[in-house]
């Protein structure tokens, strides 16, 4: 699958056909749906070695959840991008596709060092996706984010170095084994996590992220509120809950309410629209990484739903803000005004989702996480709620600013870009009132991340 | 030992001191470099072995080479890890050139427009 992609890296960067990454995006997909069927847990070995040697990648429910997000964001991504990118769009689908590739490794290796190696081909995409436009925005953004991504994949680095200083291994599983809570450990990890954090924008780490968006084409946009973002939490709550951290659970609920709030109240000040879907991204993330933090089966799985429900609500809003700048061709609330309905019909039930109203998808992870927080503590439902307030005060704004201002722009919008938007919408209704349907995804993954056992003897043993 | 370990730590602030507080663009590339090579320092420290042999296997020398060689893997970590910051370097590089060529300066802070 990864070979395909990578090839088709190759093929869109010397034959200049589009089409080539979007059929490899789609390809791989599909091939992670249906991998999510089989019901065992698999592992690949490559070259032959035995687990505690070789790279090994392992395809647990936890993993594929992550990669199935990643690779479902990246397809409708690419099919948007087909009319939406005008110039150069050969160069925009290489660095795609790359960035897929990054995104998948993460996601299902099983090989710390690995692991880096992705994300730096991650990171150096997204840097360069960043500057797409060239504009003085877009060279600002990226160096921000460059600068930073940088800093903190070498803290990662550092960690990675230390664990194996410590253990002699690079495995995951086997590393489970090796891990104790002494203080040498503590700090190799902790810089590990702090390196994800900085994917996942949790707060101290989030300065980059509205400065990047804001220079992005909105589907770049899109990908990095939710593709990269969930990453991040993927590399967070493997490493807590593989190595038995969960006594530090606290600091993650402190800086999930953190983020929370703060991500809500600088989305509200926000006059950039794709700098407030930034901030707002932001927010979203705080409810997951809070809800995870609770440690508890309801509170991960109320988490993961929330960071699914996320994926598919960001995407259309980023796509949906992507039209209006498209057609309007400016990004400031004031002005950006237009007129179409489909598209006002899949805004309106975004923003609405997004802020939790029944029944939408978002009211269902909402409402989950509202119930594990109870259980934790009645402050943390209140904060929950009040940061879901001014989800809808910001929501109702960016709605205003695109539909209901008296300036105009009377523009017919392209096809190709409505139908990811309204596929995307279809979705969202059908989870907000048959959550069953995402039920069946989350919990068998927040199953296989508590029980990690299973993964480790999937890994050592055969 | 104590002292290559130290080393590293020195010369990772001396990199991260570079990029936090350097204002010219460049200073910070040549800083994200400095740190880097830190942690290929320590890197190579862990897999290091007084009087160790190159870690090459014959079909005589296997005692010996448990006994003596120095650990490859690290060795193979940083060769890859070099490879990618060659590539984040020329990325970082080809920004400043085309931040220079927007803005006639390599000062960050006159380039810092986007707030809040």
């Amino acid at each position: 699958m990864l070979l395909i992609l990578f090839s088709a890296t190759f093929l869109v960067l010397v034959l200049r056909r589009d089409e080539i990454a979007v059929a490899a995006i789609l390809f791989s997909f599909f091939s992670v749906c249906y991998m999510l069927l089989n019901p065992d847990i698999m592992v690949v070995r490559f070259g032959g070695w035995l687990p505690p040697f070789g790279i090994v990648w392992v395809l647990d429910k936890f993993n594929l959840f992550f990669a199935l997000i990643v690779t479902g964001v990246s397809s409708f991504v690419a099919v948007y991008s087909l009319k939406y990118i005008k110039e150069r769009r050969y160069r925009f689908y290489t660095l795609l596709c790359l960035q897929t590739i990054g995104l998948l490794g993460i996601s299902l290796t099983g090989d710390i060092f690995n692991l880096y190696v992705f994300f730096e081909i991650l990171s150096v995409s997204s840097y360069a996706l960043v500057a797409f436009f060239l504009d003085k925005r877009a060279i600002e953004g990226a160096f921000k984010y460059l600068i930073a991504g940088s800093l903190t994949s070498t803290f990662i680095l550092i960690g990675i170095g230390m664990l194996y200083g410590l253990t002699g291994t690079l495995n995951f599983a086997d590393l489970a084994s090796k891990v104790s809570l002494a203080s040498p450990y503590i700090v190799a990890l902790g810089l590990m996590i702090a390196g994800f954090s900085l994917k996942a924008t949790i707060i101290p780490f989030h300065a980059w992220k509205p400065d990047a968006i804001e220079g992005t084409p909105a589907p770049v946009g899109a990908v990095f509120t939710t593709a990269s973002t969930a990453i991040g939490v993927y590399g967070i709550l493997r490493i807590l809950f593989i190595f038995n951290l969960i006594q530090l659970n606290w600091v993650l609920i402190l800086f999930g309410v953190f983020t929370m709030l703060v991500g809500a109240f600088m989305a509200l000040a926000q006059v950039n629209v794709k700098r407030m879907l930034a901030y707002s991204g932001i927010s979203q993330i705080g409810y997951v990484v809070m809800a995870s933090g609770f440690g508890t089966l309801l509170g991960l799985t109320a988490g993961m739903y929330h960071l699914f429900n996320n994926a598919i609500l960001k995407s259309i809003l980023f796509m949906g803000a992507g039209i209006a700048i498209y057609v309007t061709g400016k990004d400031n609330l004031n002005g950006m005004g237009m007129r179409n309905t489909p598209l006002m019909v899949c805004m309106g039930i975004g923003l609405l989702s997004l802020s939790g109203i029944p029944p939408l998808n978002g009211f269902v992870s909402k409402w989950l996480i509202f119930m594990a927080s109870w259980e934790i503590s009645p402050v943390l439902t209140a904060l929950a709620i009040i940061a879901s307030a001014i989800t809808l005060a910001y929501s109702f704004k960016i709605f205003s600013a695109i539909f209901l201002t008296t300036e105009r722009v009377e523009k017919d919008v392209p096809k190709i870009l409505l139908i990811p938007v309204v596929i995307l919408t279809i979705i969202c209704v059908l989870i907000g009132v048959f959550p069953q349907i995402g039920m069946n995804i989350v919990e068998p993954a927040a199953n296989a991340l508590l029980n990690h056992s299973q993964y480790i003897t999937a890994v050592m043993g055969g | 030992m104590l002292e290559i370990y130290a080393g590293m730590v020195l010369v990772a602030l001396i990199g991260i001191y570079c990029v936090v507080r350097k204002k010219n663009m460049i200073k910070k590339v040549i800083g994200l470099g400095v740190l880097t090579n830190s942690v290929h320092l320590l890197l190579i420290t862990i897999g290091f072995q007084e009087n160790g042999i190159p870690p090459i296997v014959t079909p005589t020398n296997i005692e010996y080479f448990v006994r003596y060689a120095v650990d490859p893997l690290p060795q193979a970590l940083v060769l890859t890890s070099i490879v990618i910051q060659l590539s984040v370097t020329a990325l970082a590089l080809g920004i400043v050139i085309l931040a220079y060529r927007g803005t006639k300066t390599l000062d960050m802070e006159k380039l810092n427009n986007l707030r809040g």
